[in-house]
């Protein structure tokens, strides 16, 4: 079957199946910033927004996204502050959970424009960063909102 | 944003998926294999297929491509490829497989005790690696290696003790938990060649095993590491990739395989491990002698288990002068999934045991337990207890700054200190190549990258190096093809090892015209399995650990309110890399204290999934963290990719203990810790009547 959406600010139409998550379908497209990790909407590292919103890549039947609005990095402006802030910070390492996080981290700022250290873990609690760069990811997120 | 391209991206024409079919029982013969069931249009691999094929493991060869018996619930006894992953996981639930069941073990000390079954009726072949340890199988048993350590007399040594203290303590098995499933792509060539690509972190002992396995030439094996999405150890060795090559053989086409997160939970794990710590010291703290008994459970199979028991056995000494030391390391085989390298590489076993001993030492001795650390610590010229002498030694520094991080002088309570000691592969040898390009300069080696940075490293030394820009030098991906030999990115070697071996392969540029240069760096030394005398490590990796915590007496919730660590860097090649690796330490550190553990049943791993396996979130760092990378003028470079993790979970043990709460296995969970509290408090009302 067909689903039509605005893929990343361009009308598209993607081939699916019935039950295929977003996810698999997004990365047969050649998007591979969203990435497969625990499989049940816990790391966040397959995030991608819905309208805006961040949801997870792993749990979003592709037809659920049938006339919507999705975005994943590759879809931000290469100026992005909040992808800026995560190079000027340092705030990754093995680079695997970095869009999941940047796109949580875009969603955070636009709905808490100053955040709190407590509203940092919160907004990006469910996005997991095994190699622990959470200190730097922090201050990633603190710099974007001040840009 | 730049992407990174990992080996689960590497698509290629023709490609099929892999699935495998797992054993449900924890050991059992395998007795048939019904695959009339089998969908059309995918193929599958049998017993059959691979009975011929040789034996392959890094320390012991002890594995075989497909399983039979099955050694442990989830190992491979049959695999199919399809032209998609879903009806590649289709086609394995369809084949049928009967199993003759066999009793099995799931805990070290029942595996080495008398009638227990066997995983392994005969030991494998050692692996004979050049730069390995030996290998010491106890025939008969499920002991796959023995490491002992001697120096001076420990009975005597007891016998002069004013204090003995003996506790034996545990660690949880642990997952690695790489956000990065494994992901294997292999494919065979036209002329017979294999070639794999894999997000592997030992590119030549892959292909050395793999050479070993399907009787091929190691040349006629081309690996190709692309960039991981973290390892920490879980990502080295053999894997899936013996398995996907023969996959690809049979189904005539390339092959790749992704795993899901469950099945992460029985590909590699840590070794869960029981440790026994008996300490003798004189009334004013001087420690007389050890004795540290371990057993690393390794699981199925060896794996790296014998390195890990070896160095569990000889960190667990820990950075001290003792001059009567006895140490006896097991690494057992049981029916659990195949335990491996983890960041901390033993040391995160016995630096938990040792390092909560010397607070129950300083207890029994009404000393502070910084001020015991401090008349031990090995100092320059100093012998350890290996035999070999002290050089470039700051232990002392370490645990000063740890301990001035929580103002741990002023009041200790509700505080707790950690120091350690931790070697580096030794012996290992390591060659890169460097080439002039019309823009700059290619640099071509074998180190392999996991995020830890070694790829910006390896800019960062090169441009100083050669007088260019980082961003003129070029470090392709490691391919056994045409990247020069390097043991492995294992023990934190690869900045110092490789730096080395660069600056080396800068002269021999310039002495040779200046198109190529080739350096070679060889680290020598070694243990002696049988007396724990050598040399284990060229230089070490020293660091100390300071935690503050809170407890909730109602709920036995713990907060960790300050943590630092304090590690020696000799030089600082990559500021913010150095300090990712220290800050990532502590919070896996973190998580190995509190919160990690993987639970069976009956050999089934019950929370197979990042939901019921917590790993810390950003929510779970603490208020205070902080870290000091400690450098000396001129100094070596000392890697740094794991030395903050051991010493955390001691930390944190020993400022629960300065409030009462002593506990002795890990992780630290609310319940462990209300049960210690309802101790404490049982013999306070003791005390009072």
């Amino acid at each position: 079957m067909k689903v039509e959406l605005v893929l990343n600010e361009r009308p598209a139409a993607l081939e699916c199946e019935a039950d295929e998550m977003v996810l698999e379908v997004l990365r047969r497209e050649g998007l591979t910033s969203v990435r497969a990790t625990c499989g049940i909407g816990i790391c966040g590292a397959c995030t991608v927004l819905l309208d805006g919103e961040p949801v997870s890549g792993c749990l979003l039947l592709a037809t659920q996204a049938a006339g919507r609005e999705l975005t994943t990095v590759e879809g931000l402006p290469a100026e992005h502050p909040v992808p800026r802030a995560f190079e000027a910070e340092h705030a990754f390492q093995c680079g695997w959970c970095t869009p999941g996080m940047v796109l949580t981290a875009k969603r955070l700022i636009e709905e808490t424009p100053q955040p709190t250290d407590e509203q940092i873990a919160e907004g990006l609690g469910g996005n997991l960063c095994r190699c622990g760069c959470y200190v730097k990811i922090r201050a990633a997120v603190k710099r974007a909102a001040a840009a | 944003m730049r992407l990174v391209h990992y080996s689960q991206d590497a698509g290629l024409d023709g490609m099929w998926h892999a699935a495998f079919v797992r054993s449900p029982v924890p050991h059992g013969r395998v007795c048939s294999v019904d695959v009339s069931a089998l969908p059309p249009d995918c193929v599958a691999l049998l017993p059959q297929d691979t009975a011929a094929l040789g034996r392959y493991g890094c320390q012991l060869k002890d594995q075989r491509v497909l399983a039979d018996p099955a050694r442990f619930v989830g190992d491979i006894v049959a695999a199919v490829a399809a032209p998609t992953r879903s009806r590649a996981r289709a086609a394995a639930q369809a084949v049928g497989v009967d199993f003759d069941e066999l009793p099995a073990v799931f805990d070290p000390l029942a595996a080495v005790a008398e009638g227990a079954p066997l995983l392994h009726p005969e030991s494998g072949a050692s692996a004979q690696d050049k730069v390995s340890i030996g290998v010491r199988p106890l025939p008969g048993t499920n002991v796959c290696h023995r490491f002992r350590l001697f120096n001076g007399d420990v009975e005597s040594g007891f016998a002069a003790s004013a204090v003995v203290v003996e506790e034996t303590f545990r660690t949880a098995s642990a997952q690695h938990a790489p956000m990065e499933p494994h992901a294997t792509v292999a494919r065979w060539t036209e002329d017979g060649r294999l070639e794999v690509t894999t997000g592997t972190q030992t590119p030549f002992n892959l292909r050395d095993d793999l050479a070993g396995a399907l009787g091929l030439e190691p040349e006629r094996v081309r690996v190709i590491a692309p960039p991981m999405g973290g390892s920490f150890g879980a990502k080295t060795f053999t894997r899936l990739e013996a398995i996907v090559a023969c996959l690809a053989r049979k189904a005539g086409r390339p092959v790749q395989a992704v795993l899901d997160r469950g099945e992460e939970f029985v590909t590699l794990n840590r070794h869960p491990a029981v440790v026994r710590v008996r300490i003798g010291a004189e009334p004013d703290g001087t420690l007389v002698a050890k004795q540290l008994d371990c057993w690393a459970d390794t699981g199925a199979y060896a794996d790296c288990g014998p390195g890990v028991a070896t160095k569990m056995g000889y960190a667990g000494v820990g950075p001290y002068r003792i001059p009567h030391v006895r140490v006896d390391a097991l690494a057992v085989y049981t029916n659990l999934p195949p335990n491996g390298a983890f960041r901390g590489y033993g040391a995160t076993q016995s630096v938990w045991a040792s390092e909560r001993a010397m607070d129950l030492l300083a207890e029994r001795l009404d000393m502070s337990p910084l001020e015991l650390r401090r008349r031990n610590l090995l100092r320059d010229g100093d012998r350890f207890a290996t035999g070999e002498v002290m050089r470039d030694v700051h232990f002392e520094e370490c645990l000063q700054s740890a301990a001035d991080a929580v103002d741990y002088e002023d009041d200790p309570r509700g505080k707790g200190l950690c120091v350690l000691l931790k070697g580096m592969q030794t012996p290992s040898r390591a060659a890169i190549s460097v080439e002039r390009t019309p823009v700059g300069y290619v640099i071509r080696s074998a180190s392999c990258e996991m995020g830890q940075g070694i790829r910006d490293s390896l800019r960062l030394q090169g441009a100083a190096l050669l007088g260019c820009e980082p961003g003129q030098i070029e470090v392709p991906d490691p391919d056994t093809d045409s990247s020069p030999f390097d043991t492995r990115t294992t023990s934190s070697r690869s900045t110092y090892m490789m730096g080395r071996a660069l600056a080396d392969a800068v002269r021999d540029l310039e002495a040779g015209g200046g198109e190529r240069g080739y350096g070679e760096i060889a680290n020598e030394g070694g243990l002696d399995p049988d007396t724990g005398q050598g040399i284990a490590s060229t230089h070490w990796h020293q660091g100390a650990a300071a935690a503050q915590v809170r407890v909730d007496e109602d709920t036995g919730r713990v907060t960790v309110e300050r943590l630092h660590a304090a590690v020696y860097a000799g030089r600082v090649v990559d500021r913010a890399g150095a300090e990712l690796q220290n800050e990532g330490s502590m919070i896996m550190g973190l998580g190995t204290a509190l919160l990690e553990s993987i639970e069976h049943a009956d050999g089934q791993i019950t929370n197979a999934n990042l939901s019921d396996y917590s790993v810390p979130a950003l929510g779970d760092v603490p208020a205070e963290m902080t870290h000091e990378l400690i450098e000396r003028d001129g100094a070596e470079v000392h890697g740094l990719g794991e030395t903050a993790l051991p010493p955390v979970p001691a930390a944190i043990g020993n400022a629960l203990a300065s409030l009462g709460v002593g506990l002795a296995e890990l992780p630290m969970t609310a319940e462990r810790v209300l049960e210690a509290l309802e101790a404490r408090d049982r013999q306070a009302a003791g005390a009072a009547v």
